[in-house]
């Protein structure tokens, strides 16, 4: 059905660093995630697909806490990241936020400069000793984000003057410049064109070196492209989750077909 | 569409637009209504527009004149006899001699340049010459002479104060007529005034006394000035800036940012909007009767005014902040929490500046309000003849009695003299001008916050 290109590179470690066991979450009254388990891998990259509204989003900002700046919200069940609960009394939501990066579904850049967009997460965080070694980290960001080229003349131009597309990849930049653990993106590519795109798909190949990337995308071919590991969401359900290329090429659920295939969505 | 649905269609009906080169009769409609519409912006603009300048030109016509003030010039012989009896200059002395024994020495010296000037005149009683110049005139004399005694026994030239009737008569604002019914000048007094601005003693000049200076008492109109109530309103704004602003976007970034949802912030938020709309006299008797009353602090303080004005102007602040926070995108504040910033980091460095300009503006627009508020003042005892001294310094600028400059216009218009009205636009004028400077600090804060995007 899909060239999965990744199939024969599948999942080398296997060590578990997210898990989530019965999650629900409710919007008031809404009930946005049903009792969803699952395992994420570490260095690995793994894809929610599923139809619009199914709660994709809604799950991956369980597994920063972002849901806790929504008021109605209200997150139940379990989330270990490296055994550790995510949703304890002791846990600060800062301090994991520092440890799982996240990129928006729309790209959000700071009213300020492109340099300050990506210098902002280490410079809270203290990662650099001085202006030659923020340098270094905005450089490598913005290159590992394709970003360098169009911006290395204008770092201090603003960045909401970019392009929808460049502005997205900015937005990578500023999530990848604090190095975080695990890297959260909410349809990363869906303003880029297919050269950006690209791009940024070799950057979630790489960032799999060493980190979990978990990714949301309404591309078939682009979660068949970058992801090893593919869960369907439908309805807040966890449908079906498994190797990418089990999933593309033979799922068990007929609705998992059903959707790969154009039929519901 | 499907097959069957455009085969439904019957097959004579006419093309829903036709040509795009005439306007369809919907499209008519809808100009003709839009030009309605402009031409009601326009009539409504102009209104407004007339009204503005209705009411500048009624302020510019009645406050410029008191912009302006008559002086005599006099040549004035200060003999040492009587100002200073012992001879031995004395400052205790000639301390003695009180303002009244100088106006004898103002009536010959009157008397002398009528009669070297050549005018004809039925006056021929230096007293009663002594009317056409302000009564504070032997008091601008007692104060030349304690301040450098050696000018006794010489013959010195004074500018001094003209009446406000004589200051009324070149103002165009008194004439014969209306001095036939005026106890304080005679009309044969004109005829001296004409003969004396023809020889040039007397003219009029810039009246900075006016803004410099104190309130004077209901006979001496001449001598009023808004400086010390001028100074009053500084340091009352001062109190409000130094209080409200910092409280009102404390409480405001707390309950935007900060606080839980509940029924408790939804109480006090409907009471913020509501205490917005409390009339100012509410806040006056509130200060009455905390800061007077119960916490005994002095009255007519601008101390007790600025509490009393911060009180009414946190409100304003509260709403305009929370409403400028409101207004930056949820999406910057998830940017910030979304690369680990803690909820403060990303208020104070992403939220904040974001919303400075608007609370910038929100902040002046309630100062400028407190500036031109004058109900509050009258009943914690700001108004009244009060402004007559300054301040010697700065704690008792906070502490001793003083007026504002909406009080001190409010004194001026109750008081009946029309030398007094028109002191009362003049500083209306004065009022305005500090009014306008605060939204052009306003203005030009916004741009300089607003090109940091
Ligand atoms: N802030 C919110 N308040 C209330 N309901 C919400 C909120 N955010 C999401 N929902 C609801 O939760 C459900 C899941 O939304 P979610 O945004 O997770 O969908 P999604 O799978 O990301 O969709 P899309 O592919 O369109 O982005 C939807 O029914 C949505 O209406
Ligand atoms: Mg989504």
């Amino acid at each position: 059905m899909y060239d999965v290109p990744n199939s024969e590179r599948t999942v080398t470690a296997t060590d578990t660093k997210i898990a989530a066991k019965g999650v629900q979450v409710y919007y008031g009254d809404t009930h946005a995630i049903k009792d969803v388990d699952v395992q994420i891998a570490d260095k690995t990259v793994t894809a929610f697909i599923g139809p619009s509204g199914c709660g994709k989003s809604t799950f991956l900002r369980c597994l920063n806490r972002m849901n806790d700046t929504i008021d109605i919200c209200r997150v139940e069940g379990d989330i270990h990241i490296d055994g550790e609960d995510i949703y304890d009394k002791r846990v600060d939501p800062v301090q994991l936020r520092a440890k799982v990066g996240m990129v928006f579904q729309k790209p959000n850049p700071f009213p300020k400069s492109i340099y300050d967009n990506v210098a902002y997460g280490p410079r809270i965080h203290g990662m650099a000793r001085n202006k030659a070694e923020l340098d270094d980290i905005v450089e490598s960001a913005l290159r590992r984000a394709a970003l360098w080229n169009e911006a290395k003349d204008r770092l201090q131009a603003p960045g909401t003057g970019l392009s929808g597309g460049q502005q997205q990849r900015l937005c990578i930049a500023r999530a990848v410049a604090t190095e975080p653990e695990i890297l959260l993106m909410d349809e990363p590519c869906s303003a880029l064109d297919p050269i950006a795109t690209a791009q940024v798909e070799e950057l979630i190949d790489e960032l799999r070196q060493n980190y979990a990337v978990v990714i949301v995308t309404h591309s078939m071919q682009q979660a068949a492209r970058v992801s090893q590991k593919t869960a369907f969401f439908h309805l807040g359900n966890l449908v079906e989750y498994d190797d990418t290329n089990k999933i593309f090429t033979n799922p068990t659920d007929k609705r998992t077909e059903s959707y790969i295939t154009g039929r519901i969505g | 569409m499907t097959d069957a649905t455009s085969a439904s269609a019957p097959a004579s009906q006419p093309p829903r637009i036709g040509s795009i080169l005439h306007e369809s009769d919907r499209t008519k409609r809808r100009n003709a209504a839009e030009r309605r519409f402009r031409l009601y912006g326009v009539i409504a603009i102009s209104i407004g527009m007339l009204f503005l300048a209705a009411l500048l030109f009624a302020i510019v016509r009645n406050g410029i004149p008191a912009f302006t003030q008559t002086y005599m010039t006099v040549q004035i012989e200060l003999p040492a006899d009587v100002l200073d009896e012992n001879g031995n200059r004395d400052p205790e002395d000639l301390r003695k001699v009180s303002t009244f024994g100088y106006n004898p020495l103002i009536a010959a010296a009157l008397e002398r340049t009528v009669s070297e000037a050549g005018i004809e005149t039925e006056i021929t009683d230096g007293s009663d010459l002594r009317d056409m110049l302000s009564s504070a005139a032997g008091a601008q004399l007692r104060d030349t002479v304690l301040a450098d005694p050696d000018v006794i026994g010489t013959t010195q030239e004074f500018r001094l104060l003209a009446s406000s009737r004589v200051d009324g008569y070149m103002k165009g604002r008194v004439d014969r007529e209306s001095l036939a019914r005026d106890p304080n000048l005679s009309p044969e007094h004109l005829d001296v005034v004409d003969g004396l601005v023809d020889a040039g003693a007397i003219n009029r000049s810039f009246n900075w006394p006016f803004i410099t200076g104190s309130d004077a008492s209901e006979s001496r109109p001449e001598q009023a000035g808004m400086g010390v109530a001028i100074l009053g309103s500084f340091f009352m704004m001062l109190v409000v800036l130094v209080l409200s602003l910092p409280i009102g976007v404390a409480a405001s970034i707390y309950l935007e940012e900060f606080a839980p949802q509940n029924k408790f912030t939804d109480f006090i938020e409907v009471n913020i909007s509501n205490l917005a709309a409390v009339p100012s006299i509410v806040f006056g008797i509130l200060g009455l009767a905390v800061f007077i009353q119960f916490a005994h602090l002095p009255q007519s303080a601008p101390l007790v005014g600025g509490l009393t004005l911060t009180l009414m102007t946190l409100p304003t602040i509260v709403i305009s902040t929370r409403a400028s926070l409101k207004a930056v995108p949820p999406s910057i504040r998830d940017a910030a929490l979304g690369v680990g910033a803690s909820k403060m980091q990303s208020v104070f460095h992403h939220v904040l500046p974001l919303a400075m300009p608007g609370i910038l503006t929100g902040t002046i627009i309630g100062l400028a309000q407190a500036l031109g508020e004058t109900a509050p003042l009258l009943l914690i005892g700001m108004v009244g003849y009060i402004a007559t001294n300054y301040p010697d310094g700065v704690a008792s600028g906070f502490l001793d009695p003083n007026s504002a400059m909406p009080a001190q216009i409010f004194e001026w218009a109750k008081r009946a003299d029309p030398a007094y009205y028109e002191r009362a636009w003049g500083g209306i004028i004065i009022l305005l001008v500090f009014l306008l400077t605060m939204n052009l600090i306003a203005i030009l804060l916004r741009r300089r916050f607003e090109r940091r995007w």
